[in-house]
């Protein structure tokens, strides 16, 4: 049962870092790219590592909920640090004058998809 | 060890390596530098030295790349136009590297296999470490052991090699002189603080005490987990330098003031020293800990290995992270550790 939980949280963070990769490589502009990017790191880096404490929570032991708490305190980082890190990029692009990707105009030369 | 595992990580370190030096945007280059860096480091646990990729973490993907961008930020972003070399002296530089290559290619095939128990390594020195160290200095993990305590000599001119690194870095890009003494009072008043935007600000105001009190822990913890003064070291100055990018050099120089901070660098190396010569004074061997049990209270002398060890661990955590903290502010500011970032 709790290799069952494992298990689904593993897939799912790989299939999120999966659709993340996706959305870098096929998003248009470097904000929507950042917008992939932020939110799939962050939910897919924590699903793992919850799915980490919980493998480590199998069998009950002193050095096992040690490791748990450890990993815990690792997410957590990366539940504040990841978005911050993100915010700090865009915030540097809109800074250096990178303009948005829109419908209307035609694509900036360079910001383009591939 | 895991051979697909090895395989795709060496594979990726050399994409990495290619790319760092033919990349023509020397920004993206020094980024991927310190992707190689931490591809090494995933490396080096695999293969089990968690103290080495701990280091390889801290110093090579962390604070160097730190160092690479800041030295970018303040000169070119883009490499030197290069004249096209004539095409006889890329043909001698292309046939002495692939000479070269292929005679360590050559060579590396009478290596012993990785982990061979009957290599030299493995027969001769190291299962006296792994004999000896725990009855000789209570200390289990043997890394701090033998860097501390067996081979405390060598550490030693490893501490004074990084304090002479910052000396030369204060020599290259420091500026000293009265004129710029009395210019910064004015400076200090006309610069507002720039720094980031507040949500960048507050993160890092709640990261910087957990960060300074895991590097403590990193450094005291040393003799049973994979760390030490070095990597200790380098996290200490992480936060600093944090501090620096998140608002601005002088609200960190405001904090570690640069006079203290070179005095921080200088004392490391005296106590590690010290603690060297206090060995000598009382009649034991230059840094023989073990004759500091009778001046520390309720100790036998294995325990005073393991305190001798701390003690130098400590001094390296000095000398480190204010060597770090002043190539960082000499970079960042081009010697007159004013600006910010």
């Amino acid at each position: 049962m709790i290799d069952a939980i494992v298990v689904v949280l593993f897939v799912v963070g790989l299939l999120s870092f999966f659709s993340t990769t996706i959305g870098i490589l096929r998003f248009p502009d470097f904000y929507s790219r950042m917008h992939a990017a932020g939110k799939g790191d962050v939910f897919s880096s924590v699903a793992i590592l919850l799915g980490l404490v919980v493998y480590h929570l199998r069998h009950p032991s002193v050095g096992g909920t040690l490791v748990a708490i450890k990993i815990l305190m690792i997410s957590l980082f990366i539940f504040i640090a990841s978005p911050t890190a993100t915010h700090a990029i865009i915030d540097a692009g809109f800074t250096a004058g990178i303009k948005p990707w829109s419908k209307d105009e035609n694509r900036p030369e360079g910001e383009g998809g591939q | 060890m895991i051979w697909q595992f090895d395989f795709i990580i060496l594979a990726l370190a050399l994409v990495c390596a290619v790319a760092s030096i033919s990349l023509k945007d020397l920004l993206s280059a020094a980024i991927v530098f310190g992707a190689y860096s931490f591809l090494m480091c995933l490396l080096w646990t695999e293969m089990g030295a968690v103290d080495v990729a701990f280091t390889e973490a801290a110093v090579g993907a962390g604070v160097s790349t730190v160092f690479f961008i800041a030295a970018v930020l303040h000169t070119s972003r883009q490499v030197k136009p290069r004249r096209h070399g004539r095409f006889f002296y890329k043909v001698i530089g292309g046939a002495a590297a692939l000479v070269i290559g292929g005679i360590l290619l050559a060579a590396s095939a009478d290596f012993p296999t990785w982990g061979d128990p009957a290599s030299p390594a493995s027969t001769h020195v190291s299962p006296h470490y792994i004999l000896h160290s725990i009855p000789d200095t209570a200390v289990p993990n043997i890394v701090t052991s033998v860097l501390a305590d067996y081979r405390g000599f060598d550490t030693m001119f490893e501490t004074s090699v990084i304090f002479v690194a910052g000396l030369a870095v204060l020599a290259i890009l420091g500026r000293f002189g009265r004129r710029q003494r009395d210019e910064e009072p004015a400076e200090f008043a006309a610069v507002p603080i720039a720094g980031q935007s507040p949500i960048i600000q507050t993160a890092c105001r709640i990261f910087v005490p957990f960060m300074q009190l895991f590097a403590l822990y990193v450094v005291a913890h040393g003799h049973h987990s994979p760390g030490g003064g070095f990597q200790g070291g380098v996290i200490l100055a992480a936060s600093f330098i944090l501090i620096a990018i998140s608002y601005d050099l002088r609200t960190m120089l405001g904090r570690l003031r640069e006079r203290l901070n070179m005095l921080f660098a200088s004392l490391g190396v005296m106590i590690y020293a010290g603690t060297g010569a206090l060995c000598l004074l009382m009649g034991a061997n230059f840094l023989d800990y073990s004759v500091l049990h009778h001046i520390l209270p309720a100790t036998s002398p294995i325990m005073a290995r393991s305190h001798g060890m701390l003690a130098v661990e400590v001094g390296v955590a000095f000398t480190v992270m204010a060597v770090m903290v002043l190539i960082y502010v000499n970079i960042a500011s081009h010697g007159k550790s004013d600006k910010g970032l």
